[in-house]
């Protein structure tokens, strides 16, 4: 097995960095809205470095309950993403052709470090768009925190939160760099079997 | 019309007297409880589900165009022409008062769909307005009228009109009053030599729809009545029924109705234009007037049954179908044998040079469909329907070809009552090349309170007929408009594609503005002049507040900013009379005279959202001789406090905001 992932490290990490790549243009994480008046759903998609749907109705409506507007300006972190997955797609790259053990590690703790960042900044801002409401606001509702996933109720909204392509994919190459890895660190010290032991078989 | 009614009133008054006993009325017929629950089942459309026809009803001397739903006949909405409709303020805004110019009314009889080889094609509807000579074009884009062409010269009571040719190249109109040409005065002694009929062509703008001035053909002083154009191997062709042959005037009932045939104008509209093209007509009242004397093949007459009102033309183009409202018969005429007439010269007379075709030559058959034929219209499977107003009635019939020697009355297979006195009928695409064949709909001209009673002034009646599952006619449903529909299109949902809104990047208005920030209130102090680029918004108006002296005059363009379905603004100005209703994504402006100085609200009049009564703002007045607070020295631009713009980010610090909002808890 890992005699098998030892020979394909090069085209794994590859593919491990196409799927970086790629991620750059495709939503990270997405919202969608149904009410009685809204069948047809408002939807929110988040990229890196844009954010796509219904934003202008979804922004009209929340103005109502005092919620920031929102907009991809408004995220520093939006904008980094791309440049961030770009520089994990280019550390894993160089990964593949430093035939070195160690060297997918250098991508790895790059690609944790990305991701938790994404995820705690994430986190802090859905609870900011949740709590820091316009006291001044026509609507006065009691502060919450959107799920990152699944199924949420405000006022008269079912709202539906996911993640989406753009994180599925990476979490996919961090794992192929943690099987290689994987194969590559606790490969048998020995490639061949001692000559003794031969003698000895 | 209505002589006819009362002729038919006293003939049975009278017949009821002789016999000491009421006879029975042909009534409606009777429906089985079978019947009844499969009618219901056909037009009834459940709650959330679409119909599945477009009917686009003329309004007649309401001005308008109605549009329902087809089976199920709901109104849906109302498409304002040629008189102003608050309920979407037409006729408010300076670009819809700009198109109705100083008319306040119109009489719509005739829409036509646009054509692209025969069929509709979804892009326009073009209609009539008898009342004041114009024609206007429906986009069907926006279902808004985008222009209203006219007076046509030459013209008083543009009747025959509007018939769309076959790819939209013309539509074709026709004066139903004859008159002096040029705008000249002449005494009525002089009708028969000095007054004049005309038909026209206007011209369509392929890319735009625009219309403009084509040709004008002048005919003898007869009324002409209805037209359509020809099909496939006759497109090149158009038809008009007359009636007044007798070049008659004072009382016409009697004056225009001593001839036993009127005609049938039989016009080349293709030779028209290369006439016209190549200079042969005079230049009367702004158009080239077309002598038919002078151009020989451009146009003939065709003798037709006494009085005829409708023509109309086959899916095959092939037959003329014309009626004589005062003969029980509706003639069909052979367009091969019109056009082989022609070729041999085929005369039988003619009319100020124009030649008159051998009845004989061209006719086919005279088939006996009833009393008061009046329009027809067709099924696609070989059957024609025509509508008989006396008889308050629709005939079903065979159109050729038919044996040799058949028995013309065996031609009508079929026949309904209809309450009461149909006018127009229309089938589903039932003027085009490929007619639909399911659903007729019978106008009448009579409700004659089958509804609720709403006392004297009453609706008239709109029926649904089944003609796609038997034999026999059957009636589905009914229901009522206001006065008055004459001929509609009932057209095929698929074909048309409207937009939802206005999409905010095709808003081509040079003072549309999209954040609230970009709201602005010049005032011009040495011209007198405000004005003022307006945002609305769920739920508020930036700014909520506009400042003018007495006597300004106050020009606002106002945008929708709005980008949803439905979220339609209105800007009703109290006590102004004015309100505008600007759908989302759209520019209108509003102009007025400031003349009496004082406050004056200004409000949402669409309602718009859970805050919509909240939508409001002040215009004040200012008396002269008082300063003007908002404005440096009452001159320049307005200044207001400003609501934060809604789609830009506030600040990159979320709670610099509260801190600056009274009441906040940080």
């Amino acid at each position: 097995m890992k005699t098998l992932i030892q020979r394909w490290r090069t085209p794994l990490l590859l593919i491990a960095a196409a799927l970086m790549a790629v991620a750059i243009v495709l939503p990270l994480w997405g919202m969608t809205l149904v009410s009685t008046q809204y069948p047809e759903g408002l939807r929110m998609v988040v990229y890196p470095g844009r954010i796509t749907g219904d934003l202008g109705e979804i922004n009209a409506l929340n103005r109502y309950i005092g919620m920031t507007p929102i907009s991809a300006d408004f995220f520093v972190e939006l904008r980094l993403l791309p440049i961030a997955f770009g520089a994990v797609a280019a550390l894993i790259l160089v990964s593949a052709f430093v035939k070195r053990r160690w060297a997918p590690l250098l991508p790895l703790l790059a690609m944790t470090t990305v991701a938790a960042y994404g995820l705690f900044s994430m986190r802090g801002r859905l609870y900011q768009f949740g709590h820091d409401l316009d006291p001044t606001a026509p609507i006065s509702i009691d502060p919450f925190t959107p799920p990152m996933m699944g199924l949420n109720q405000i006022a008269q909204f079912a709202s539906y939160t996911y993640f989406s392509w753009g994180t599925l994919l990476p979490l996919v190459a961090g794992l192929l760099i943690a099987l290689v890895l994987w194969a590559g660190w606790s490969r048998p010290r020995v490639a061949h079997p001692h000559p003794a032991l031969a003698l000895a078989a | 019309m209505s002589r006819l009614a009362s002729a038919s009133t006293l003939l049975l008054a009278g017949l009821a007297a002789c016999g000491g006993v009421t006879p029975e009325a042909p009534g409606q017929r009777p429906m089985a409880t079978g019947d009844v629950q499969a009618a219901a089942a056909a037009s009834y459309v459940k709650p959330g589900d679409l119909d599945d026809y477009y009917l686009f009803y003329s309004g007649g001397h309401s001005g308008q165009v109605f549009v329902a739903g087809v089976p199920s006949m709901r109104h849906i909405a109302t498409i304002p022409v040629f008189a102003p409709y608050p309920g979407t303020g037409y006729g408010f805004d300076e670009e819809s008062k700009a198109m109705l110019g100083e008319y306040t009314w119109g009489d719509v009889h005739h829409p036509a769909l646009s054509k692209t080889a025969g069929n509709y094609d979804g892009r326009w509807l073009f209609v009539n307005d008898n009342g004041n000579n114009r024609i206007a074009r429906i986009d069907l884009r926006d279902l808004k009228t985008k222009q209203i062409f006219g007076p046509i010269p030459n013209t008083m009571g543009n009747h025959g009109s509007s018939m769309v040719t076959e790819n939209s190249e013309y539509a074709l109109v026709a004066t139903r009053f004859s008159v002096p040409m040029g705008s000249q005065y002449e005494p009525l002694e002089n009708y028969a030599t000095k007054f004049k009929g005309a038909v026209s062509g206007i011209r369509i703008d392929s890319a735009t729809g625009t219309m403009s001035l084509g040709w004008q053909i002048m005919t003898p002083p007869f009324n002409w009545d209805l037209g359509a154009t020809g099909k496939g191997a006759s497109e090149d062709w158009a038809f008009w029924t007359s009636y007044n042959s007798e070049r008659a005037t004072g009382k016409l009932e009697a004056n225009a109705s001593q001839k036993d045939r009127d005609y049938v104008a039989v016009v080349n509209w293709r030779a028209a234009e290369a006439a016209a093209q190549a200079g042969r007509g005079s230049q009367i009242g702004g158009v080239t007037v077309i002598d038919p004397a002078q151009v020989p093949g451009v146009m003939f007459l065709l003798p037709c049954g006494k009085s005829p009102h409708g023509v109309d033309v086959d899916p095959s183009g092939e037959y003329v179908i014309c009626s004589g409202k005062l003969q029980p018969t509706s003639t069909v005429f052979s367009f091969t044998k019109i056009q082989d007439a022609i070729a041999r010269k085929a005369y039988s007379g003619q009319e100020d040079g124009i030649p008159v075709i051998t009845y004989e030559e061209a006719m086919i058959m005279e088939v006996p469909v009833g009393l008061g034929p009046l329009h027809t219209q067709f099924d696609g499977k070989g059957y024609a329907y025509t509508s008989l107003y006396v008889e308050s009635a629709i005939a079903k019939w065979k159109l050729p070809p038919y044996a040799a020697g058949v028995d013309p009355k065996s031609l009508v297979v079929d026949k309904i009552p209809v309450q009461f006195n149909v006018g127009h009928l229309v089938t589903a695409h039932g003027d085009t090349r490929n007619p639909k064949g399911d659903w007729l709909v019978a106008m009448n001209k009579m409700s004659k309170g089958r509804h609720l009673n709403v006392g004297p002034s009453i609706p008239e009646s709109s029926q649904l007929i089944d003609i796609a599952s038997g034999e026999k006619m059957k009636m589905v449903y009914e229901s009522y408009t206001e006065p008055e529909p004459h001929f509609a299109q009932l057209v095929h949902r698929d074909v048309l594609t409207p937009i939802e809104f206005y999409p905010k990047g095709e808003n081509r208005n040079p003072h549309a503005i999209w954040q609230p920030s970009d709201a602005k209130v010049t005032r011009n102090a040495a011209r007198r002049t405000v004005e003022g680029n307006v945002y609305a918004i769920r739920s508020y108006f930036e700014p909520g507040r506009i400042q003018v002296m007495e006597g300004d005059t106050v020009i606002l363009h106002i945008t929708n900013a709005e980008q949803q379905r439905d979220e339609i603004h209105g800007f009703g100005l109290v006590a102004f009379d004015k309100n505008l209703v600007i759908d989302p994504g759209e520019t209108k402006t509003l102009k007025f005279v400031a003349r009496k100085s004082g406050v004056y609200p200004y409000y949402c009049t669409n309602f718009c959202s859970a805050l919509h009564q909240e939508m409001q703002g002040y215009l004040e007045v200012v008396p002269r001789g008082r300063t003007m607070a908002l404005y440096r020295g009452n001159d320049g631009e307005m200044s207001f406090e400003r609501r934060a713009p809604e789609t830009a980010a506030r600040t990159a610090d979320p709670h610099a905001g509260h801190a600056a909002s009274p009441g906040a808890a940080h």
